[in-house]
């Protein structure tokens, strides 16, 4: 092993990236991918049929208790587009989703950084921190935080007057938009700063010392080897974790739902998630959440397809 | 214990008894195995119904109807309409027997999802059953559910500060207004209500005779802007503005955490609240418990905390938003003979005088008295005869889940014109009570 | 570290993403700068250690409010004047959330789902992951972006397609039926996660060791495996989390009260309603429980994530 590892630490840049080169039987990928089809087939191919044809019918709770559905076309994607209400959620959530994925990887990214930096016992106790963070059960995460930010008990407020910002006596965190999202958005960052770190720490332990050594010695500041050599490194990681959160962050549900239980601008703090609920369980408007659901889906594959194929050209070369 | 039980049902009776008979004590001992015995199930929403009380329900029904077994499977209030959508439409996996939120009642009557009990309503009590409760479990004539148990809301206040301040009880709303209105501080809400609180803001509007939706040949129409529903808003947004220190944008607010002393006697945040009666429970001064722990005793100062009915605008009580459930059998279930012989049980006279003695308010009226003679029981009982409930309107479903009084009780609160905010609030909410 | 004014080599600098190779031979270690840089390497790094403690203790402030919260009485819970010290801490909580069955039985059936979650994730979307960065076939790209799009449809409004599915094929409150549906919510991620791992081991390493004799599929256990393994455990921590706190999913899919799972049991204690409020110390209680498992899971695996397999294998 070590022996053909041997080889110049900086690699010549003009060499062309690998290619798999893999002659094996022809069959053997598709092997490895009938596990995964299958599954998602069996998990997600029936709800997803089930909501295209929905949202192409009338389906209440009527239907639902066994009336026959009626075929009504795209009456039910024209009944939802012209709603004023959702054009305002889908602004709202594109942005709080964007703030939101931005936010918690570059947070992530830093605290992996953090960790590969400090001594091991150090490390593992921030590990540890970030995933008791990650473990507990979001219902208690949720009211907690709701707790720390309570306008007449709230640990927050009894701080900011300890530090004498008389005016936060008694100050409702919830009532305005503004501020609920504020408190939305150091939840759902805390709550997801931890899977980011923790994987893109794992993606920096692929990144080897001597690679970096190598760097160092010639002379590259810690800046330059961060961004020239650790970063592009574990980009394929960093890449995926954006996306995804990017994809999560827009889906946000529970966390809003909870947060408004118990008092807040409702109709004004509504992310596509609460759309979707309150469309759907709330008002038995089956046909309109499926409708609203494929919409989001496809929005979703909108806000993402440049990236996407950023990802796969890249993949391609 | 779902999938042992449909499977067996299509296979042979006798298997539903052996395979149950490991999970259920006691009951198999005999197994006479006549034709219709089956395994039937009982939802029950949360807690609220104690073990006792379950008991008594799994040990009688399967006295009376040897063979049969029951169980029960307890649900939480905040998955009830999402469990009932789907499991109630699949005969193979539906409970019999369900409980089901008052208010939540229409959604289901409406749609046919529960089987006709007319033919049982003067057997299971008739007119002695809570009317209100009664009504909104109908659907066209026919009674779908039932009442089983209700809970009634009412004053909480603290004696002492009234008293400091020179101050009885109310006889009427404007009494109650200007008390509390003028215990007010910086620091202290006279009565302490949350800007989007419209369940307790309600009262007002039914108090000086006003509704929140009527009906006329099947359709629903929001009547906000009604002269006595307005009188009702400005009534509360007065009271709001002039005795509540709660932001808002507050509802469902812990408000008995208000009434107790602060930390190292500091004064309490309000001098009344309204509250469910166990409230009472969390309020009072500490106190350590059989084992040891800190609780709160219970307002055990009765020269320090008190309670009252809401007064009505002319003196007697105010109409009162009750919580509480109804019961049903589900259209699809199997076995409706057997659930309608449970009912005969919930509906028996042992069975609600029980309710009473735990403290729930029994559906059949002729057994309130046994709740109890004390100062809460009595005043339980007086409010729960003058409740009211929210309309009993197919697309009622929509109007809560959409936030839409909160929004509107949160408009008056923040001080908006409410002739303005009624009549455009009318518009919205009267298509959304009609299901579209 | 002395030397960052002077231009950095070419070479270095230029380097594209996936040529760096990880493992060199450990003999090339050099010395590092001057003997002050060293101090000041020692005090940056004490100082960043330092930092890394106030944000662990910033991120678990949240869970020890839980903790405390779980331990007060409840007529302490939400004070004007916050408690920050369990001074009069009582384990009632925990008493009257584990009286009865409820919990056991819970345990039970979270482990059994969580279980088969975790394990059929990783093996699904491991071969899937080295299909797709280790091939070139036909489909190729359709199937990487229909993972991809998959996850994207939101969840809110499949729970009657998720209930029709199960009740017609039997696996209603079973832990067959909610595992499937949760490896599928799963695998799509892993899948791509395990892609980015899978792309950042070159594949010359894995050629070399061929050259030297090693057949392909142990080459690919020696080599790309170990390298793989810190991804694995993430996916896997992820996969574990995600099985262990669903609950709206196992709302529909376990009506029975006796196929709950821990989130569902930790519901009951949620509910307020005409007869009952919440007593918040025991959802917390409750809730402490719940994350207990998890934390010891990660302390089982976290050892591995950073020292055993990587360097042992890589090194060795």
């Amino acid at each position: 092993m070590t022996s053909t590892a041997a080889r110049p630490a900086p690699a010549p840049a003009a060499r062309p990236a690998p290619r798999p080169r893999r002659r094996g039987p022809r069959l053997t990928p598709y092997a490895l991918l009938v596990p995964a089809v299958a599954v998602l087939a069996a998990g997600l191919g029936y709800p997803l049929f089930w909501q295209v044809v929905t949202s192409l019918q009338e389906f209440g709770l009527a239907q639902q208790f066994g009336q026959p559905p009626t075929f009504v076309g795209l009456d039910n994607y024209a009944r939802i587009f012209t709603d004023d209400r959702l054009w305002a959620v889908v602004v709202r959530s594109i942005v709080f989703c964007l703030v939101n994925a931005f936010l918690t990887v570059g947070t992530g990214v830093l605290l992996a950084l953090l960790m590969k930096a400090v001594h091991p016992v150090v490390r593992v106790v921030l590990q540890v921190g970030l995933l008791l963070a990650w473990a507990m059960p979001m219902v208690a995460a949720v009211t907690v935080w709701k707790w720390l930010f309570d306008w007449r008990t709230g640990v927050v407020n009894w701080l900011l007057v300890q530090l004498g910002f008389d005016s936060y006596a008694g100050h409702a965190w919830l009532a305005q938009p503004l501020s609920f999202f504020f408190v939305a958005t150091v939840i759902i960052v805390w709550m997801s700063v931890p899977f980011v770190a923790l994987s893109v720490y794992a993606a920096l332990t692929q990144v080897s010392d001597e690679v970096l050594e190598a760097a160092r010695i010639d002379g590259a500041g810690p800046s330059r080897i961060l961004w020239h050599i650790t970063l592009p490194l574990v980009r394929p990681v960093l890449s995926i974790v954006l996306l995804l959160q990017i994809i999560w962050d827009l889906r946000v549900f529970a966390q809003i739902k909870l947060l408004q239980d118990g008092g807040a601008p409702v109709s004004e703090t509504n992310l596509l998630g609460n759309f979707i609920y309150e469309t759907g369980i709330g008002r038995q408007d089956f046909a309109g959440a499926a409708a609203v659901s494929i919409f989001v889906l496809a929005l979703t594959v909108l806000l993402s397809w440049p990236y996407v194929r950023s990802l796969l050209k890249e993949d391609a070369r | 214990m779902k999938i042992v039980r449909m499977a067996a049902v299509g296979v042979a009776a006798a298997l539903v008894l052996t395979a149950c008979s490991s999970g259920d004590d006691g009951s198999a001992t005999g197994g006479e195995e006549t034709a219709e015995a089956a395994e039937i199930t009982l939802w029950l929403n949360g807690a609220d119904t104690p073990d006792e009380l379950r008991e008594y329900l799994t040990t009688t029904f399967e006295e009376e109807n040897p063979g049969s077994t029951l169980v029960i499977e307890e649900q939480d209030w905040a998955d009830v309409v999402t469990k009932l959508t789907t499991a109630l439409p699949d005969a193979a996996n539906t409970p019999d027997v369900v409980e089901i939120g008052n208010t939540q009642s229409p959604t289901f009557t409406t749609i046919g999802a529960f089987r006709d009990l007319t033919p049982l309503y003067e057997e299971l009590g008739g007119d002695d059953l809570l009317p209100s409760f009664v009504e909104v479990g109908k659907a066209e004539g026919k009674n779908f559910a039932l009442p089983y148990y209700f809970g009634s809301r009412y004053m909480f206040y603290r004696k002492d500060l009234w008293s400091a301040a020179g101050m009885e009880p109310p006889t009427t709303l404007a009494e109650f207004a200007d008390a509390v209105t003028a215990l007010r501080t910086d620091g202290q809400s006279g009565f302490a209500i949350g800007g989007q609180d419209w369940r307790n803001g309600i009262s007002w509007v039914f108090a000086n005779g006003g509704e929140l939706a009527t009906e006329s040949g099947g359709e629903w129409t929001s009547t906000l802007s009604d002269p006595k529903t307005i009188e009702g808003l400005e009534q509360w947004q007065a009271v709001y503005q002039g005795a509540s220190n709660v932001p808002a944008t507050e509802r469902d607010v812990a408000y008995w955490d208000f009434l107790n002393d602060g930390a190292d006697g500091a004064a309490p945040a309000a001098a009344t609240i309204m509250a469910p009666g166990w409230a009472r429970w969390s309020i009072g001064d500490l106190t350590t418990n059989d084992e040891g722990e800190e609780v709160r005793d219970g307002m055990a100062d009765t020269e320090k905390f008190g309670i009252f009915a809401l007064p009505g605008a002319d003196g007697g009580l105010a109409p009162v938003f009750a919580g509480g459930s109804n019961i049903a059998i589900s259209a699809t279930s199997e076995h409706p003979e057997l659930s309608e012989n449970l009912l005969r049980i919930i509906f028996s006279p042992e069975y609600q005088q029980m309710l009473g003695e735990n403290g729930l308010g029994p559906g059949n009226s002729q057994y309130v008295d046994a709740l109890g003679e004390d100062e809460f029981a009595t005043t339980m009982i007086e409010t729960a005869a003058a409740s009211k409930l929210t309309p009993a309107a197919p697309g009622w479903a929509a109007v809560e889940a959409a936030f839409v009084y909160e929004e509107l009780f949160q408009a008056i609160a923040e001080g908006g014109d409410v002739t303005e905010l009624a009549a455009q609030y009318d518009e919205r909410i009267t298509p959304m009570l009609n299901g579209r | 570290m002395s030397a960052t004014t002077t231009g950095v080599p070419g070479p270095v600098a230029a380097q594209p993403a996936r040529s760096g190779t990880p493992a060199l031979p450990t003999a090339a270690r050099t010395r590092r700068g001057a003997p002050g840089g060293r101090t000041a390497r020692r005090v940056r790094r004490a100082l960043l250690g330092l930092l890394a403690l106030v944000v662990a203790a910033v991120w678990a402030f949240p869970v020890y409010w839980m903790v405390l919260s779980s331990v007060l009485p409840s007529a302490r819970l939400r004070a004007s004047t916050p408690t920050f010290l369990p001074t009069s801490a009582t384990l009632a909580n925990y008493r009257s959330v584990l009286d009865g069955d409820g919990f056991g039985s819970a345990l039970r059936m979270s482990l059994a789902i969580t279980g088969v979650t975790v394990v059929a994730v990783l093996a699904f979307a491991f071969l899937a992951a080295l299909a797709i960065s280790r091939f070139r076939f036909r489909g190729r790209l359709t199937f990487v972006v229909a993972v991809l799009f998959v996850q994207m449809l939101p969840a809110e409004g499949l729970f009657i397609a998720q209930y029709k599915m199960l009740s017609s094929t039997n696996l209603l409150n079973s832990v067959l039926g909610v595992s499937v549906l949760y490896t599928a919510a799963v695998v799509p991620f892993t899948i791509w996660m395990l892609r980015g791992f899978v792309a950042g081991v070159p594949i010359e390493l894995e050629e070399a060791a061929m050259v030297d004799g090693l057949s392909r599929t142990r080459a690919f256990l020696r080599i790309t495996f170990p390298l793989l393994a810190p991804g694995l455990v993430a996916s896997g921590v992820y996969a574990f989390l995600q099985a262990w706190n669903e609950f709206t999913v196992a709302l529909v899919a376990l009506p029975a009260e006796s196929a709950r799972t821990l989130p569902l049991w930790l519901r009951s204690f949620l509910a307020s309603s005409a007869n009952r409020g919440v007593d918040w110390g025991e959802v917390m209680a409750a809730s402490t429980l719940i994350a207990v498992p998890v934390i010891v899971f990660f302390l089982i695996v976290q050892g591995r994530m950073t020292s055993g397999l990587v360097s042992g294998a890589v090194k060795g």
